[in-house]
């Protein structure tokens, strides 16, 4: 081997060692890796270096590049940490850094939580927020204090076992009243006797409720009362929404009555029948034919208060239906009422308001909908028991 | 022993100087003396370094010699260093396993092991063995040379001593030492990791990246880099007793012996300075 020869593989020999250092300490330093950086701001960072570790979850993905001290005395101390680029996924604008140690006495290092999938992507330089180091020294303060308090607890917990120790006794002995109360056989059958009494007592208040409630009914019969609800047209406002409907069925109807209030109502603020006679075209209809569901539709002018014409167009449309329910023979729960209250249209105004009667065919099926009943004036109808109070003139 | 002997002995011996009344004044005028032998010392090497400086960065270059400087310094110390290198590895791994074990910090091993070699045992010993091998070595050549007026004879020829033989061989030295020192990191580092995985289970693999762990240049590079100052300084000081040598054959021996024990002496105590130096300018 010539000299010239010797001294090149020599030194290509040494400088490929330096190469390999250099890559091995680069790749720990992540000099040779796409990085990008990020900020945390922290009261105290517990001792920790540049250059070490920052973790993401748990995998050492980045190191420390700095840490700066704040400039003014509120500041906080700024970590600026050079991560790989393959945690761009993972960290996001909620990810939390925090300093933890390896073991207890480990050296320490940067741990970065995963973000939530919903929230933006860090970019290149953003700050991070973060949580508090746990310090050793801190710590055993802490547990000082709480040792302490415990102690007190301890002896506060003796003294009042002690207490209670005595107070216990002093029951036991029948002294005072709770130890009367527990060793007096006297007192414990009065105590049964008054609840029997309290029951009786209940059982009789109960029987009066009812009879009062049958007076009450009596009442509207009466001849000084009769003739208010008569005028009204009905009796009983809770049944109003007794066969109500949501909104009208999306089937063709098979026929439509169409009538004014005016043709058949007494006035234009009451739901009381005069004309009745005119809806025995529908009532023969309804006997006639085999159909689904009819529907009483009424609607009112624009004059008046919306929540009272509501009330006002539910009573007329079950007026109606009590109507035709006691003067033709037909299947009764398929007959329906809809209280439309206010409408915008300049012919209703003029009529007080509009009724129509659609009869739809065999099959058809009543919309599932809720909100008109629950918008609707009437009180809650299910667990009333049906009554059929509407007072109507036999024909 | 018999007499010829004693005086064959006395007769190689210089004389020894005549006996003297031993007073104040005497002591005094000798401690002068070797003070003031210590500071030419130094002011003579001063000068000798300046020359050699000039002569350096000067044309015309002495390529050819520079060359050959770099295969004795270089590529011929390298087994030599390589070994040395080897064995420092196996005697850190075996040392550090046990030190390490009784702490129960055996996890530790690979770090300590590539610290320790990276940051001072490669430096230090690979400019010790040079120290010896190439200090003596063109300690004893220029003084041979200076002796047999060999130099005389080259300034004659109007050819610079101090260019063709000082500067060729201080360069030489002052390259090629951390080039040398990679190659003892690398056989130290490979035989402490043998040494290691014969008594367990420890990949190669495994063991540079928990040896490497937060690992800088700053840990690495200076370290390795600083041996080109010793390398100056076992080529200027060995130059500069093999030329300032006097006395034939017995001058040529001390100008050999001067050259490694003064060049191992300042290159320990240069690595006192140089390792404040590279722990306060590199953290």
């Amino acid at each position: 081997m010539s000299r010239l020869a010797r001294l090149g593989a020599f030194i290509v020999g040494t400088l490929a060692i330096l190469a390999v250092g250099v890559f091995v300490i680069g790749s720990k330093e992540y000099l040779f890796r796409s990085t990008y950086q990020l900020n945390a701001q922290f009261d105290n960072v517990a001792g920790l270096a540049i250059g070490a570790d920052v973790q993401v979850g748990g995998v050492h993905s980045g190191t420390v590049r700095s840490i700066a001290l704040p400039h003014t005395p509120g500041g906080k101390v700024t970590v600026v940490m050079d991560l790989d680029r393959s945690t761009h996924e993972i960290i996001k604008h909620d990810s939390l850094a925090s300093i933890e140690t390896e073991g207890v006495l480990g050296s320490q290092f940067v741990a970065i939580s995963f973000g939530s999938a919903d929230q933006a992507e860090v970019k290149d330089g953003d700050m991070i927020q973060s949580e508090p180091p746990l310090i050793m020294a801190d710590l055993f303060k802490k547990a000082n204090s709480i040792l302490n308090s415990s102690q007190r607890v301890i002896d506060n917990t003796t003294l009042a076992t002690a207490h209670l120790n005595s107070v216990s006794a002093k029951i036991d002995s029948g002294q005072g009243t709770v130890g009367a109360l527990v060793n007096d056989k006297q007192l414990y059958s009065n105590l049964k006797q008054t609840t029997t009494t309290l029951d009786a007592t209940v059982l009789e208040a109960q029987a009066g409720v009812t009879a009062f409630k049958e007076n009450m009914e009596a009442l509207k019969h009466n001849f000084l009362l009769s003739g208010y609800f008569k005028k009204r047209g009905y009796e009983d406002s809770a049944s109003l929404g007794a066969n109500k409907i949501g909104s009208l069925p999306l089937n063709a109807p098979i026929k439509t009555f169409s009538y004014t209030i005016k043709q058949i109502f007494d006035s234009q603020d009451t739901a009381k029948l005069t004309n009745e006679k005119t809806l025995k075209a529908v009532g023969d209809f309804l006997e006639r034919t085999q159909f689904g569901v009819a529907v009483i539709v009424v609607a009112s002018g624009m004059q008046g208060d919306s929540q009272k014409e509501l009330t006002l167009t539910e009573a007329r449309a079950m007026v109606i239906r009590a109507y035709l329910v006691d003067n033709f023979g037909f299947d009764d729960t398929l007959l329906k009422t809809l209280g439309m209250g206010k409408q915008i249209d300049a012919s209703l105004d003029a009529d007080w308001g509009s009724i129509r009667i659609i009869i739809y065919p065999a099959g058809t099926i009543l919309p599932v909908d809720n909100a008109p009943l629950a918008a609707s004036s009437s009180a809650p109808k299910i667990d009333k028991p049906l009554q059929m109070p509407v007072v109507t003139p036999k024909p | 022993m018999s007499d010829r002997g004693l005086t064959a002995a006395a007769a190689i011996r210089p004389p020894l100087p005549e006996p003297q009344a031993i007073g104040i004044s005497s002591l005094l005028s000798s401690a002068k003396r070797r003070f003031s032998h210590f500071f030419e010392w130094f002011g003579s090497l001063g000068v000798f370094s300046w020359q050699v400086l000039k002569a350096a960065i000067t044309p015309p270059y002495e390529w050819r010699e520079l060359i050959r400087q770099f295969d004795e310094v270089g590529s011929r110390s390298l087994p030599l260093v390589a070994l040395a290198g080897a064995a420092i590895g196996i005697v850190i791994s075996l040392e550090a396993r046990y030190s390490l074990s009784r702490f129960g910090a055996k996890s530790m091993f690979p770090a300590t092991l590539v610290y320790s070699v990276i940051q001072v045992m490669g430096p230090v010993i690979t400019g010790l063995v040079v120290s010896g091998r190439v200090g003596a070595g063109i300690g004893a050549e220029l003084a041979s040379m200076k002796v047999t007026e060999q130099i005389d004879a080259i300034e004659a020829s109007a050819i610079n001593p101090y260019r063709l033989l000082a500067a060729t061989r201080v360069l030489a030295c002052i390259l090629m030492l951390p080039l040398l020192t990679l190659a003892a990191d690398a056989c130290a580092l490979l035989t402490g990791w043998f040494a290691q995985a014969l008594v367990e289970q420890l990949s190669f693999r495994q063991f540079v990246e928990s040896g490497f762990r937060g690992a800088t240049f700053n840990a690495f590079l200076p370290p390795t880099f600083k041996t080109a100052v010793y390398g100056l300084i076992i080529g200027i000081i060995a130059c500069f007793q093999g030329m300032r040598t006097r006395g034939g054959a017995a001058g040529v021996g001390r100008a050999a012996t001067n050259s490694v024990v003064l060049a191992s002496l300042f290159l320990i105590l240069a690595d006192v300075v140089l390792v404040k130096f590279i722990l306060v300018f590199f953290p």
